[in-house]
């Protein structure tokens, strides 16, 4: 009874007010192992828009953008100059906690997504993600046509797959050179140009077996590591030097 | 294959790695040097960070002197008295160099002293080195005979106090070139990830008249303790020691050596020295074009100081 009449109330304050979609988000996997073998993974993010019959009605139907935002670091551009007969670094701009992958997924190219306005409203791009003052100019052009280059900025037009006009899965491609730490996948629903609704799923990309048993052992217990090394090379010269003995 | 690099923090294909490692080891092996001032290069240029290239670079030299070392110890080809005053300065310039070296890459100037460092070091010595063997060559087929190009005279620093006799290496000197010497070698070689051999056997032979019968060996044994020390080092100061590379290269390295070896022994004496001398200047060419043509892109990002 008492159930009966809270599911009343519910539903007329919901009769009242239109609400704008629901966005429900899964991701394939919350940890990513990166191992000897590892070159690269793929993750997948489900997402569903609910939407009931309070809803409000929508001509078009939806679109969905979303960026993936990798853990921050410091990247330093350096620029070269004639100094002489050489070139040489001579100046340099560090940019600080920025995003060391950083890649945008959509169904279509996103200029016909969204326009400018409403990319920087997302920060769609590495651009918007770059230090205060510091988003324009030669250094950070370069920056993003560089670090384009090594595969840590993406721009994948081909990730957004709709398999019911409700229900969608967005493939997120990792380079091998992904860096370990948290990455963020930011997803927004766009109806018409305009973004209905954001909401926000991530994973760990984390070294793992041998490979992060090595990389602690370097780090937490250097003198261990450097036995262990000196140890190797002097076994293997003179496991080598037995092998192919000649005399 | 691919084979993720737990420190470089990026995959290689395995084959690759291996394959350089037999080429460094064949050409080690083929002239008796260490190799390292051609590892050092090739991984920088597949994308290895240039701290990761040279720290592991040492492991390499360490391990490939060990063969060589137990060979020539085998043969008593090594002056075990030389190489201990060579080692002590050696260590001492080793420290030097890692603490040099930290600093360089925190500064974010390692990289153009690495390039600049190659370029005069690799120009020098085998412009030396090939003018040098090109006027051996040129004489032997005039048919005039070798003058000996070092003479019996004592040179000053020779003299310097503590005065010390090597009886394997039939000569006396004063310990404080020899201690300069393996401190030069030692910071030059752990800061730019060499061992140092194409430096140690000429300055032995022309420096200290060091009779060519042990000079090898006892630069293989010297090299050895001070790569062993570099190797430490860089593992405790810069933490750029990567294992998984080190492994695959050395795998590599020992069976090229083994190749190289027996190639090596069809060479003549000046045809060696030639194509060797080639060899170190091409190298020195590849790092003078880096510096002195124009760049194709103005901009690059400093993969030294990425910090993740």
């Amino acid at each position: 009874m008492m159930r009966r009449a809270l599911t009343l109330i519910a539903l007329l304050s919901s009769l009242l007010s239109a609400k704008a979609e629901e966005l429900v988000l899964a991701v394939s996997t919350r940890e990513i192992a990166i191992t000897s073998s590892f070159t690269g993974a793929e993750v997948s993010v489900f997402g569903l828009i609910e939407r009931d019959f309070t809803t409000v009605a929508r001509a078009g139907s939806y679109d969905v953008v979303a960026s993936v935002q990798g853990p921050l670091g410091d990247i330093v551009v350096q620029q070269k100059s004639r100094v002489g007969p050489i070139w040489l670094n001579t100046d340099k701009l560090r940019f600080q906690r920025v995003p060391l992958f950083f890649s945008v997924l959509s169904g279509r190219p996103i200029a016909d997504v969204l326009d400018e306005e409403g990319q920087k409203r997302l920060k769609l791009g590495i651009a918007h993600h770059l230090p205060e003052g510091m988003q324009s100019g030669a250094f950070a052009l370069a920056l993003q046509r560089l670090r384009g280059e090594e595969n840590a900025l993406l721009r994948d037009e081909k990730a957004l797959n709709f398999v019911r006009p409700n229900l969608f899965t967005l493939k997120i491609n990792l380079p091998g050179k992904a860096p370990t730490g948290l990455y963020v996948v930011n997803v927004s629903v766009i109806s018409e140009g305009v973004a209905l609704k954001s909401a926000q799923t991530g994973f760990v990309v984390r070294k793992a077996g041998f490979d992060a048993f090595i990389a602690s052992t370097a780090r937490t217990q250097p003198a261990v590591y450097a036995l262990l090394t000196i140890l190797m090379s002097v076994l293997l010269g003179w496991l080598a030097n037995i092998a192919f003995r000649r005399d | 294959m691919q084979l993720y690099l737990p420190i470089a923090e990026l995959p290689l294909s395995l084959f690759l790695l291996l394959g350089m490692g037999g080429a460094i080891g064949f050409i080690s092996g083929m002239f008796g040097v260490g190799g390292g001032f051609l590892l050092t290069p090739l991984l920088i240029f597949v994308g290895v960070p240039a701290p990761v290239a040279v720290a592991t670079s040492s492991v390499h030299i360490a391990a490939s002197s060990v063969t060589g070392s137990i060979t020539y110890w085998r043969k008593q080809a090594v002056d075990f008295r030389l190489a201990a005053i060579l080692i002590v300065g050696g260590v001492a310039g080793t420290i030097a160099g890692a603490f040099t070296f930290n600093g360089l890459r925190k500064l974010g100037q390692l990289d153009l002293v690495i390039t600049l460092s190659y370029v005069t070091l690799l120009m020098s010595v085998g412009g030396l080195m090939f003018v040098e063997s090109v006027g051996a060559l040129l004489d032997r087929h005039r048919g005039r005979t070798m003058t000996p190009r070092a003479q019996r005279v004592h040179r000053w620093y020779e003299s310097l106090p503590l005065q010390m006799r090597f009886p394997r290496s039939k000569m006396a000197t004063s310990l404080i070139p020899l201690i300069v010497l393996g401190a030069t070698i030692g910071f030059i070689g752990t800061v730019l990830g060499i061992g140092g051999g194409f430096l140690v056997v000429p300055a032995l032979i022309y420096l200290f008249r060091v009779p060519t019968s042990v000079v090898v060996g006892t630069s293989l044994f010297q090299i050895l303790i001070t790569m062993i020390a570099a190797t430490f080092l860089h593992a405790m100061i810069s933490q750029a020691v990567d294992l998984i590379l080190a492994v695959t290269l050395v795998v590599g390295g020992v069976i090229g050596a083994q190749f190289g070896a027996r190639a090596g022994q069809r060479l003549k004496g000046e045809e060696f020295r030639i194509l060797l001398a080639v060899l170190i200047l091409l190298v020195g060419l590849r790092f003078a074009h880096d510096i002195i043509g124009q760049p194709s892109d103005r901009y690059s990002i400093n993969t030294t100081e990425l910090e993740r």
